[in-house]
């Protein structure tokens, strides 16, 4: 089934449309890719989805229903959540303390909130990391804190807002293995990725947008090998045909 | 009706001079993004080197700008300079210093006290000066005079503070900063520097203010309380960060604490005021001409 | 002993101690200056929900100490209502009024609130120190409402001696830390601190940070309210001046600053230290030295927001849980036990 769909999203903001008809699917258990050139407008399209504003025209809808307009915190009550690209930890608190905010999402429990965070950390191989201050740890470890904290809220759609920057690529394949893990468990994954491996190797299916619009739709084999991706990255002189 | 023209007229001089009080208060916030909730006691500070100055020296009240405007500047220059820029630069990464707030409080407890201590509880003024009392005829209405020299200082001066951001290079400078402290300062701007001559200019401005009060108004350790709410007031019904806005804002306040009691008593025209600015906030935080901020 | 067995060991002390005072001290001047010391404590415990917990910067709370006391004594002079239940009135409106002015407010940024609860609270002082009437109910103005001697007892809320009130404020503020702790380990209180430090993450995981905050608010406002019938039932008179002053305010505030807002022990501690310095040099300076109190508050507050912005709670708290390690090892089962109680650092203070 499919779990998001957004149909003929549009944003603008004033003159400027960032967002362009956009339509794009994911089925439930899929990790599906989004990628583009710079100022393609895929951080607007994901924040529009994240509730973080209002698409112009079109809808969105999740597990069925339109979610347009929806407050972030309502979004992830329903079981979609999301990660940060610039990561926002709580630093003055512990590991366990960030995670457990998320879980608080279920219950009212304290115990119970920090139980579940516990075992979040667990699966994330992470919970050794548990009491450590949040802004002692390193860019890798807070990026999968951010990934915790979101698990924690127990979603059903998980968006990363390139969750590989900053990494290096040994981190990049761990992060992979992550989220590939995480699909195992039943989580569905729409990912925003600039690092091609990375998204080549994670996908199912990868949409591709520039100016706004969709030019691509595919699996990464077939999107490697697409035309207009390749003239959108590189230049015209590189379009193979 | 008669009365509510005079009302009118000398609501409106009062309030030019309301308007200068606050234009300080507006201008730290717009380069600082900070409400120096201490500007009330530097305005005090003002009050009373003006009144020194003239006692000692004998001479008009409008000439001891001379002495008062390059020592407020400097005051507020170190001010910045040696308690505030610290905190600044422990808090450069957090949205909003609320840090900052809370120093600029303690700074006008010390303030208002210290002088307490220093001169204590009398209320001065200056009765021989040459403006106290002194109206102006027209037709029947009476005009107050040290209100209107009061008035044209005001717009004197906020045209020239206006002039000074538009036109010259520190200006400019100044300007820049306040719209984007990053690039300005790879552009080769001080940012401290600039925050250091920004809040000067605004407390330099108390201090052309409070020379245009001590004629008439009364001098006391917490004269700058009552001035320090109404600044907060004026300058969010203008809008915080602009110079014209802090003028309007003024005349507004001034224009309804003259011609209400008319209508109404004077305390229902203070809470009026109040209500006014919780009214603003709610409705329209960034005011008549102020600048859009993230809510 | 292990650690947190001395920890509570420590705690029971001290509550004795404090049950103890009035059995052993029996001047009138010193237990009057205890209550006042309570009674501030308790105020700042309570602002510190919305000043600490809550991360905003609420200048105006005298306001709510004014409802509260004007609420209860209006309705014991003019109706004969048991201040008790007055001071429930008192609060419940408190809360009303608390929440009205923190739905617009709360969203906006530190600035703004701040000078919003400034302008809420002296509106509300010009408001009742100029009208006499507000419809039935008699405010009297400035001169403010005096509560003539009735019979003493739990009933009235009134008391010959110190000792009763003495518990009373010790029972609320024991109340109100006893809150806040929960509150901090609490759904609640993990949301606030989560929407305080990064409020766009903590909305990602589903918290309505506008909607804790209110909570915050509603529950400060509420429990301040309290504190103001006990203030007018302890003195016997309330007038604007002195209860809906910026300086109570501003006090609370700074007190709270001091000590550390956000922690638990924060506040008192503030309290602790800065009332004794207000008491003594408003005995020894008062005439000579005028405002000194008020100028050492000022001074100290730049201080600490410049060296110790957390509060002096932290230098004091890491030296007792130094104390607390050291004593815990001495012992004979230290091997045995290891470490318990609080987790390093990050998350919470637990005393």
């Amino acid at each position: 089934m499919q779990i998001l769909k957004v149909t003929d999203m549009t944003k603008d903001f004033g003159g400027l449309r960032a967002v362009d008809n956009l339509s794009l699917s994911i089925e439930k258990g899929q990790i599906l890719g989004l990628i583009g050139p710079n100022g393609a407008g895929k951080s607007t399209a994901f924040n529009c989805i994240a509730g973080v504003f209002a698409p112009t025209t079109g809808t969105i809808a999740f597990a069925g229903e339109k979610i347009n307009g929806k407050k972030p915190w309502d979004l992830c009550k329903s079981g979609l959540a999301r990660t940060f690209q610039i990561v926002k930890p709580f630093a003055t608190k512990s590991v366990l303390y960030n995670v457990t905010v998320g879980s608080f999402i279920s219950t009212n429990n304290r115990n119970l909130a920090e139980e579940k965070a516990l075992k979040v950390l667990e699966e994330l191989s992470f919970a050794d990391k548990k009491d450590v201050r949040a802004g002692n740890l390193t860019i890798a470890d807070r990026k999968r804190l951010e990934i915790a904290r979101a698990l924690a809220t127990g979603p059903q759609l998980l968006l990363l807002d390139e969750v590989m920057a900053g990494l290096r690529p040994s981190e990049v394949d761990e992060m992979v293995a992550i989220i590939k893990h995480l699909r195992d468990t039943g989580v569905t994954i729409f990912v925003i990725e600039h690092i091609m491996r990375a998204i080549m190797a994670l996908s199912d299916r990868i949409v591709v947008i520039q100016f706004g619009k969709k030019i691509a739709e595919g699996t990464p084999d077939q999107i490697a090998s697409d035309e207009n991706v390749i003239k959108a990255y590189l230049g015209e002189d590189y379009a193979v045909s | 009706m008669l009365y509510i023209v005079e009302d009118s007229i000398n609501g409106i001089l009062m309030g030019s001079i309301y308007g200068l009080t606050a234009l300080g208060l507006t201008i730290i916030f717009g380069v600082l993004k900070v409400i120096n909730f201490a500007h009330g006691s530097l305005l005090m500070v003002g009050m009373y080197a003006a009144y020194w100055a003239v006692t000692l020296t004998g001479v008009n009240p409008y000439l001891s700008l001379v002495i008062v405007v390059p020592v407020m500047f400097f005051f507020g220059y170190y001010l910045q300079d040696i308690v505030i820029k610290p905190i600044f630069k422990a808090e450069k990464n957090v949205r909003e210093p609320i840090t900052v707030i809370i120093v600029t409080t303690g700074i006008w407890y010390i303030l208002d006290n210290l002088t307490l201590l220093i001169f204590g509880p009398q209320y001065r003024n200056l009765p021989d000066n040459p403006l106290r009392g002194k109206m102006l005829e027209l037709g029947d209405m009476f005009i107050s005079v040290p209100k209107l020299f009061g008035f044209i200082t005001a717009v004197v001066t906020v045209a020239g503070i206006y002039w000074f951001f538009q036109k010259t290079r520190t200006g400019r400078a100044i300007r820049a900063t306040s719209l984007d402290r990053e690039a300005a300062s790879l552009m080769g701007i001080n940012q401290y520097k600039i925050y250091n001559v920004a809040f000067g200019i605004g407390t330099a401005t108390a201090g052309i203010a409070a020379v245009t009060l001590v004629p008439f108004n009364n001098v006391f350790p917490t004269v700058g309380v009552l001035f320090d709410i109404k600044g907060f007031i004026i300058v969010v019904l203008g809008g915080l960060g602009s110079i014209p806005g802090a003028l309007i804002g003024g005349i507004i306040v001034g224009l309804i604490e003259s011609v209400g009691p008319e209508f109404m008593t004077a305390t229902w025209t203070e809470a009026i005021v109040y209500g006014l600015f919780l009214v603003v906030l709610f409705v329209k935080p960034s005011g008549l001409f102020g600048m859009k901020y993230d809510w | 002993m292990n650690r947190s067995q001395i920890n509570t060991a420590a705690f029971a002390g001290l509550l004795l101690v404090a049950f103890g005072v009035p059995l052993v001290v029996r001047s009138a001047t010193y237990l009057h200056i205890l209550v006042l010391l309570y009674f501030y404590a308790y105020l700042t415990t309570s602002w510190n929900l919305v000043g600490g917990f809550a991360g905003v910067l609420p200048l105006g709370h005298a306001a709510f100490v004014g409802i509260g006391a004007y609420t209860s004594t209006i309705l014991s002079l003019q109706y004969g209502i048991s201040p008790w239940l007055g001071m429930l009135v008192g609060g419940v409106l408190a809360t009303i009024v608390g929440v009205v002015i923190g739905l617009p407010t709360l969203k906006m940024r530190g600035a703004y609130f701040a000078l919003a609860t400034i302008a809420f609270a002296e509106g509300l002082r010009v408001i009742v120190e100029n009208i006499d009437y507000l419809g039935p109910f008699n405010l009297n103005g400035p001169r403010g409402l005096q509560i003539p001697p009735m019979d003493n007892g739990f009933a009235n809320f009134m008391f010959a001696g110190k000792e009763p009130y003495y518990y009373i404020i010790l029972i609320l503020l024991i109340g109100v830390l006893a809150l806040t702790w929960l509150i901090s380990r609490s759904k609640l209180g993990y949301y606030l601190n989560a929407g305080g430090e990064e409020p766009e993450a903590a909305m990602a995981l589903g918290v309505n940070v506008a909607r804790a905050k209110l909570v915050a608010m509603a529950m400060s406002s509420f429990l301040t309210a309290l504190a103001g019938t006990f203030y007018a039932q302890f003195t016997l008179y309330i007038h604007p001046k002195s209860i809906i002053s910026l300086d109570l305010s501003f006090e609370i505030a700074f007190i709270a600053l001091i000590g550390g807002r956000g922690s638990i022990a924060g506040p008192v501690l503030g309290a602790l230290l800065l009332r004794p310095v207000s008491d003594f040099s408003r005995i020894y300076f008062g005439d000579t030295l005028p405002g000194m109190h008020l100028i050492i508050f000022g001074a100290v507050l730049i201080l600490v927001m410049l060296f110790q912005p957390r509060g002096l709670q932290e230098p004091l708290t890491r030296a007792y849980h130094g104390l607390l390690d050291r004593w815990a090892k001495e012992s004979p089962d230290a091997a045995a036990n290891g470490h318990s109680g609080s987790q390093g650092g990050a998350a919470h203070a637990d005393s």
